[in-house]
């Protein structure tokens, strides 16, 4: 720079605005606000006189007008509605599918019942029956595992003790301790407790009653939920020990076809423990607006008519009272059916047989009475 | 053109033993809104039941949507969708998974049945909470998730008992109106049974009255309303000589203060009053026709006219039953 130049600012380069685009905005509905009643001036209008021409407007004052209202010198002018949008629309959907016939909404009962144990959204069973009810699963299959065991640790007592064989394969649907103490009579008691008393409680039954199902639909529907989670438990266990000795040990058919008939009759007893526990609990179930009642009824009933037989038997050395013992009727149709060691030697298994069609005959008749007597208008 | 009729039943009886529930009922219910009234032990449940089939009718007939209610109470109930009165909902079940079950009760396909359990929930106002368990749900909202149970297969005929029960008044007014547009742009019938007059007056355009088992009144509100038509007039000054004068002339008058009703009889009742009026000297500050509320009208039915009458017909066929229609004592009427 040279001196006597006038100092001049240096030239900062200033930031140029950016063009900016022009924004058609696209013309905004006027937003839907009801117009209040507004308060509009009066039109003042010269009173007549009599230099006023006869007109129209002065023949309808003088048809129409009165003192009521003159002192008014407002109008109301009122503005027509507009929508104000709405968030909520109410609108009927028609339907024009057809449904299904019988077999479908009986499935649907089923469905209901034996899926609400693994999945949400159907029937809420308790987390405390869930749980419960993996434990017993896995429990059932401890011989099964036991069984594996043997197989890998070559060990042939292990195994006699274990393995599959008459006594085993009975004790495994039949056996009183742990099996029929803390399981399979808890497991029951757990289903059938709320299965019939709270559709009693909840007035669900007029949900089934209103529908085209008739009472023998909802009740087999019932039962067979309940006893088909039961022989998941019971009878799919005793197929997985069964089938582990045959694959663990390489049991061929010779092998198979000599244990087959001990599988079926432990399978037979099993089918009727399930039966006969079920048929008990939800005759309970029936009787009951609570799932309280019903499992300890049931119980009651299974457990304590077997310790009163033990009782007398222990006492007087009758072993007649365990007629009156569903399990110790089970036990012994089931000591027959398998032809394993029986414990009741005084009476033949047959009387045990024909308590056990009593009692479940007794049983569902009960059920039967109770269900053909649930409401649909009231409880 | 002649309505369709969607219940129909000719002498209709239903004895419990030697108890009388329902005795020859002969009804003709018509496509639209009907209302279903009735004090308690009338017969309404016992009536409910048997045209839904679930119980035998001792003697008579009937049909409901064309299906004999004897012989087809599954595929009546496959066609009409049931509002209980009660609780009927799982409350440990989500809303939407309640509903859904109740579409694959009647048959549906659960995927079908899942979708229809949405759209129906949507239409009862219960879209946002559908996912929450029903535990949780207020009167009004587990009575509009029975109302979607009930509406999920589009049926023809909707039976609500006691749909607004218990309900405050923004449930209420919901309930009411979902009812009137399922009847108006779902062109459903609706049979509502209820104790809530205004409830019923609001949806319905019809009314089967029943008392004892019996039927003491069916036909149109408006119809049935007619038999109490009255001039009200609010009287200043010398009521009591116009009340005699009236009387005397032969009118039908009952007075509470200054306000009187004259049983509409005539065409020149309005000119005999003011002629009354004018001659004892009163002034009469207002006069207009009065009309009955659906519940003057049920109270005048069940107190007076007795249990012969059956339409409206009937009822204006017995000008001397229609005469009657009084307000109770206490009010200047001759009601007992």
């Amino acid at each position: 720079m040279n001196e006597g130049e006038p100092i001049t600012p240096p030239q900062i380069p200033q930031p140029q605005p950016i063009p900016q685009p022009v924004v058609t905005t696209p013309q905004q509905p006027i937003p839907n606000v009801t117009q209040p009643i507004q308060s509009v001036e009066p039109v003042t209008t010269p009173m007549a006189t009599a230099e006023t021409p006869v007109t129209g407007q002065t023949r309808m004052e003088a048809a129409w007008g009165s003192s009521e209202g003159d002192e008014d010198y407002t109008e109301m002018a009122s503005v027509g509605h507009t929508g104000s949008g709405e968030i909520f629309q109410q609108n009927y959907e028609p339907w024009r599918g057809e449904l299904n016939p019988r077999w479908m909404r009986n499935w649907a009962i089923l469905r209901h019942h034996v899926l609400g144990i693994v999945k949400k959204g159907h029937r809420p069973w308790g987390v405390p029956t869930k749980i419960f009810l993996v434990l017993v699963f896995f429990a059932s299959l401890s011989d099964a595992g036991l069984t594996l065991l043997a197989s890998l640790i070559g060990e042939s007592d292990f195994h006699s003790m274990w393995g599959v064989n008459r006594d085993n394969l009975y004790g495994h649907v039949l056996g009183f301790f742990p099996r029929n103490v803390m399981y399979y009579p808890i497991v029951a008691a757990l289903l059938v407790g709320g299965v019939i008393s709270e559709d009693r409680n909840h007035g669900t039954s007029a949900l089934y009653f209103s529908r085209p199902i008739n009472r023998f639909d909802y009740v087999g529907m019932k039962y067979a939920s309940v006893a088909i989670i039961q022989a998941v438990i019971i009878i799919f266990t005793l197929f997985l020990y069964y089938l582990t000795e045959i694959m663990a040990f390489g049991r061929g058919w010779a092998w198979i076809i000599d244990t087959f008939p001990l599988f079926l009759g432990a399978l037979v007893g099993g089918v009727l423990l399930i039966i006969t526990y079920t048929s008990i609990g939800l005759a309970l179930s029936s009787v009951s607006k609570g799932k309280f009642f019903p499992g300890i009824g049931l119980l009651a009933i299974i457990l304590g008519t077997k310790t009163l037989a033990i009782i007398v038997k222990n006492l007087f050395d009758r072993e007649i009272l365990y007629l009156l013992s569903p399990y110790d009727c089970l036990a012994h149709v089931g000591q027959a059916l398998v032809k394993t060691q029986p414990t009741y030697d005084q009476y033949s298994w047959t009387w045990s047989l024909a308590s056990l069609i009593v009692m479940n005959a007794i049983s569902l008749y009960v059920l039967s009475s109770r269900v053909s007597s649930m409401e649909v208008t009231r409880e | 053109m002649e309505q369709e009729r969607i219940i129909q039943t000719q002498n209709l009886s239903k004895f419990y033993g030697p108890h009388m529930a329902l005795e020859n009922l002969n009804l003709d219910i018509k496509k639209g809104a009907t209302g279903l009234l009735g004090p308690n032990g009338a017969g309404k449940s016992t009536f409910l039941k048997t045209i839904l089939g679930l119980i035998q009718a001792t003697s008579g007939e009937g049909t409901v949507l064309g299906h004999d209610i004897r012989t087809e109470g599954s595929a009546i109930r496959s066609r009409i969708g049931y509002m209980p009165e009660y609780d009927a909902l799982n409350p440990e079940m989500d809303a939407i998974n309640q509903v859904r079950y109740s579409g694959e009760l009647l048959g549906m396909n659960p995927i079908v049945a899942l979708q229809r359990a949405h759209a129906s929930l949507q239409y009862v106002g219960l879209g946002e909470q559908r996912y929450r368990e029903i535990k949780s749900f207020s009167t009004g909202m587990k009575q509009a998730t029975k109302l979607a149970c009930a509406i999920i297969h589009d049926p023809e005929l909707i039976i609500a008992d006691e749909p607004s029960n218990g309900l405050d008044a923004t449930a209420r007014e919901f309930m009411i109106s979902t009812l009137i547009n399922t009847v108006k742009q779902g062109d459903r019938s609706v049979l509502m049974a209820s104790h809530l007059m205004d409830d019923v007056e609001r949806v319905c355009d019809d009314i089967v009255l029943l008392h004892k088992g019996k039927l003491a009144a069916q036909g149109r509100i408006e119809d049935l309303k007619a038999i109490d038509r009255e001039i009200e007039i609010h009287v200043w000054g010398g009521a009591s000589k116009l009340e005699a004068a009236m009387k005397q002339r032969g009118m039908k008058v009952r007075r509470e203060g200054r306000v009187m009703r004259i049983a509409h009889e005539s065409e020149e009742l309005t000119t005999e009053i003011l002629s009354c009026a004018s001659q004892v000297g009163a002034q009469i500050r207002r006069m207009h026709e009065y009309e009955a509320s659906l519940e003057d009208l049920f109270l005048v039915i069940m107190e007076n006219l007795g249990y012969d009458v059956k339409t409206s017909e009937d009822l204006f066929s017995h000008p001397i039953h229609a005469r009657k229609v009084d307000a109770p004592g206490h009010m200047g009427g001759g009601a007992s």
